[in-house]
């Protein structure tokens, strides 16, 4: 399954250690694109474990988290204006 | 399907944030996400702890490992987690009974040489006369099966390789190619096929290590020490599929010519860049998909060798007879 992730963390006292919490989480599932925003590939599994893995920080009042999900890459076009990165490679 | 890290950069690999991290000489960093990742390929020259080694082993993650040259020097093969003394013990008496051993061996090759078949029935199609090879390798399989020892059945393969490997030059178009050399290999179609073969293996070597195959035992090949000979039976019917085609594709188009091999060491070495080229187009192909006559579903080249594996565990437990992977489209 094709993902893209994206968060929004109020940023008050306690904001800090959740957003330092969540960027940690998601990349080691997913590939950190741009600030806030993660993509890649996740089987069911993978996803529920991310999942859960945040539901211990967000704070359901304070934080959004939106997740876009494909069924495949292929159905998806990435389009880029200005400058292109390749972030999502696997060879470096 | 887990994701494959291809590393040729210099620097350093560590566990960071319980992530695995690449960190370059420049300073450039890359996060190998740690969740999906199954196999690394290193091909810099990288420094690393036993730290990262224990989280790699942790998470079941395989490092495979090239040396400056670009030849497979080794894996870092983390403690078998999927293992079962009711297989291994079965797959022994397999390797011991001679005339299974037989079969199974016979199975490999007989499908290893369709395939190759197949390679030249293709390149025939398409306005290259490969009638008389074709035929040959023909006679020659069915030679395979009244072969009843193991050194007469890697004689019998030895004769369809060299077959094979003599109407290369039709494919190629060109004089390119003369006969199969390693250690070292002397030109550019044979340092490209050690290249092509040395990845082959280590591929099938990630996909035993997700079963409950011992890596040690093999049938065709003679169960070695210091090395995962099973890989080297299994590699044996991929081989033509996944590398030699890969070969004839990226000659043909281009992709690849001589100037990508340093020129001074007899073409032995690859340059940086063309290494690159051929692990892209080798990922790209390993991640192709075919609709699978019996499971009904799309799966990747990839899957095919576990699907080789698996046959093969059915056949050491006794619950269907293994036939080789024949291509069919």
């Amino acid at each position: 399954m094709y993902i893209v992730l994206m968060y929004d963390i109020m940023m008050d006292e306690k904001g800090a250690k959740v957003q330092r919490n969540a960027f940690k989480i998601c990349k080691r599932y997913l590939t950190h694109i741009q600030k806030s925003v993660f993509e890649g590939n996740l089987s069911e599994l993978n996803l529920m474990k991310l999942k859960k893995e945040l539901n211990l920080y967000i704070r359901d009042e304070k934080d959004s988290f939106i997740i876009f999900k494909s069924r495949d890459e292929k159905w998806l076009t990435k389009e880029f204006l200005g400058k292109k990165d390749n972030k999502t490679s696997n060879f470096f | 399907m887990g994701e494959t890290f291809y590393i040729f950069k210099d620097g350093e690999l560590r566990r960071k944030d319980n992530n695995i991290i690449i960190e370059s000489l420049e300073g450039e960093k890359k996060n190998l996400k740690a969740e999906v990742a199954e196999e690394i390929y290193l091909f810099g020259e990288i420094s690393m702890n036993t730290k990262l080694l224990n989280y790699l082993s942790q998470l079941k993650i395989i490092l495979h490992v090239f040396n400056y040259y670009g030849f497979y020097s080794g894996s870092f093969y983390p403690r078998e987690s999927n293992v079962s003394g009711y297989l291994l013990v079965n797959q022994v008496r397999k390797y011991d009974n001679s005339e299974e051993r037989l079969r199974i061996a016979k199975e490999i090759l007989k499908a290893a040489s369709y395939n190759i078949y197949r390679n030249l029935r293709y390149y025939n199609g398409r306005g290259t006369d490969l009638a008389n090879p074709m035929r040959e390798i023909q006679s020659l399989t069915n030679r395979l099966d009244l072969c009843t020892s193991i050194s007469e059945l890697m004689g019998t393969e030895g004769n369809i390789r060299k077959t094979y490997y003599s109407s290369w030059n039709l494919i190629f178009k060109e004089e390119l190619f003369d006969k199969r050399v390693k250690r070292p290999p002397d030109n550019m179609v044979n340092s490209l096929l050690s290249f092509t073969n040395s990845l082959i293996y280590t591929t099938v070597l990630s996909e035993i290590y997700k079963t409950q195959l011992n890596p040690t035992i093999s049938f065709l090949h003679q169960p070695g020490a210091k090395r995962f000979s099973l890989c080297l039976d299994i590699a044996e019917i991929f081989k033509p599929l996944i590398g030699e085609r890969m070969i004839f594709s990226l000659i043909n188009k281009n992709q690849i010519t001589e100037d990508d091999f340093d020129r001074d060491s007899n073409c032995l070495y690859l340059k940086d860049s063309a290494k690159r080229t051929i692990l892209m187009e080798y990922d790209k192909r390993l991640k192709r998909t075919i609709l699978h006559r019996d499971l009904g579903r799309e799966v990747s080249y990839k899957y095919l060798i576990r699907l080789e594996c698996y046959k093969l565990i059915k056949d050491i437990i006794g619950e269907k007879e293994y036939s080789g992977f024949k291509i069919w489209w």
